[in-house]
């Protein structure tokens, strides 16, 4: 019997260093275990000239699941996953493989809480419908910048809770059935309390902003009439 | 009073319709004495955010990227309405519109603070600011429709909108539609 082909697509611009491919790549880890195949992508390298869009194209026409994960930009997906979504529904209008196909998704925020992620959890079960994909679900999480894109391993015990999300749907994934209600459950739920995340979050920039040189710029406002 | 409107149709036959709905803006606008600055993001040189925050830390409010973005930024600073027009593109925004909002962090604070009960960035600009957003749909869809309003609704609270108005319209609606629509929704903003 032939493997499954699983294919992790990174919508983050930060690439192989940002949180999105750390929790993508950990999924595809977990899913290779269980007897998968898998191969990933940069969006941002696939946009980048004709050749690649077209080897993005071909390899998510091959694959069994595809995974989408991706950090929330205003809200929403990232604009150059927008265009790779867009891009891969007009291919699949004119031509879709035979076998069924399935997606999943994760999305991490900055912000402590998930509910800012609803509208790109929304969107991306919108994409799987009208391009003919099956919906296998989607984990959401808050309090992304924790993670930092740190191995889970080097992020430690904070992350039980992402770990044990991850594991949950890999398991299923690789039985053939969606992402459980558990895993999304668990995968949104916050790192820390909100007030210790906040207090550590603007202490982080303060510093930063030291060490630059910019803090008493911080709230200039260069473009005031 | 300056309004600011940025037209996220593509260049293929999405877009169609968005041309009759910029002009009746603009023409409505014109109506009510307000200053038009437009913008048709497809013919524009807008990059891809980066996400590197340099715009926070590094040179604040300013871009890495130099582009035309730097003249979206500048205009949405100066406004006191924004419109946003869009195909509707899975329940959200066309990627041409999106990746001017991308880069809308610059005129943010990195800081987080609670508004309404969540964590949100501080704007950097004090000039508060009214929101209405018009979609284009081939078909009806309830699925669709819901998400849109929904994301609306998310961006509103994070740019402290402090009038919210969203209007779907199809694809293939008369010129009539269109401008009644876009009156009603002026109406409703109560932009004066």
């Amino acid at each position: 019997m032939e493997r499954q082909k699983a294919l992790l697509i990174v919508g983050s611009p930060k690439g192989l260093k940002s949180t999105s491919h750390v929790l993508g790549s950990t999924l595809l880890e977990k899913l290779k275990s269980g007897g998968m195949v898998a191969e990933e992508i940069i969006v941002g390298a696939a946009l980048h000239s004709e050749e690649s869009l077209e080897k993005m194209q071909g390899a998510l026409e091959e694959a069994d699941l595809v995974v989408f994960s991706f950090p929330l930009f205003v809200d929403q997906v990232p604009a150059p996953l927008i265009k790779t979504l867009e891009l891969i529904a007009h291919r699949r209008a004119a031509r879709r493989p035979e076998q069924q196909q399935r997606i999943m998704a994760i999305v991490q925020c900055g912000f402590p809480e998930n509910i800012h992620n609803q509208p790109a959890c929304g969107t991306m079960r919108q994409f799987a419908r009208e391009a003919g994909f099956v919906w296998a679900g989607i984990l959401a999480m808050g309090m992304g910048g924790f993670i930092g894109g740190r191995p889970l391993e080097k992020a430690g015990g904070v992350v039980r809770n992402v770990v044990k999300a991850l594991d949950l749907a890999a398991a299923a994934l690789l039985r053939g059935e969606a992402i459980p209600d558990e895993a999304a459950e668990i995968m949104g739920k916050p790192l820390m309390p909100r007030w210790l995340y906040m207090v550590a979050a603007n202490w982080g920039f303060r510093r930063q902003l030291k060490k630059r040189g910019t803090r008493k710029q911080a709230d200039a406002r260069p473009y005031e009439a | 009073m300056n309004i600011l409107i940025l037209n996220g149709a593509p260049l293929n036959g999405r877009g169609a319709a968005h041309i009759i709905i910029r002009k009746a803006i603009e023409n409505e606008s014109a109506a009510r004495g307000l200053n038009v600055t437009a913008f048709d993001l497809a013919g524009m040189d807008i990059k891809p955010c980066h996400g590197c925050f340099a715009c926070w830390l590094k040179h604040p409010g300013v871009c890495a990227i130099r582009d035309d973005q730097e003249n979206v930024l500048r205009a949405m600073a100066a406004s006191d309405v924004v419109v946003w027009t869009t195909p509707v593109t899975f329940g959200g925004y066309s990627s041409e519109l999106k990746k001017a909002l991308d880069r809308f962090i610059p005129n943010l604070l990195p800081f987080f603070a609670l508004v309404k009960g969540e964590v949100h960035h501080p704007h950097r600009y004090v000039r508060m600011r009214k929101l209405m957003v018009l979609g284009t749909l081939p078909v009806p869809s309830p699925d669709s429709e819901k998400v849109f309003r929904m994301l609306v609704d998310r961006n509103a609270l994070n740019m402290h909108s402090t009038n919210t108005q969203v209007a779907l319209l199809r694809e293939d609606a008369v010129e009539t539609g269109i401008q009644h629509a876009v009156k009603e929704l002026f109406e409703k903003a109560e932009v004066l």
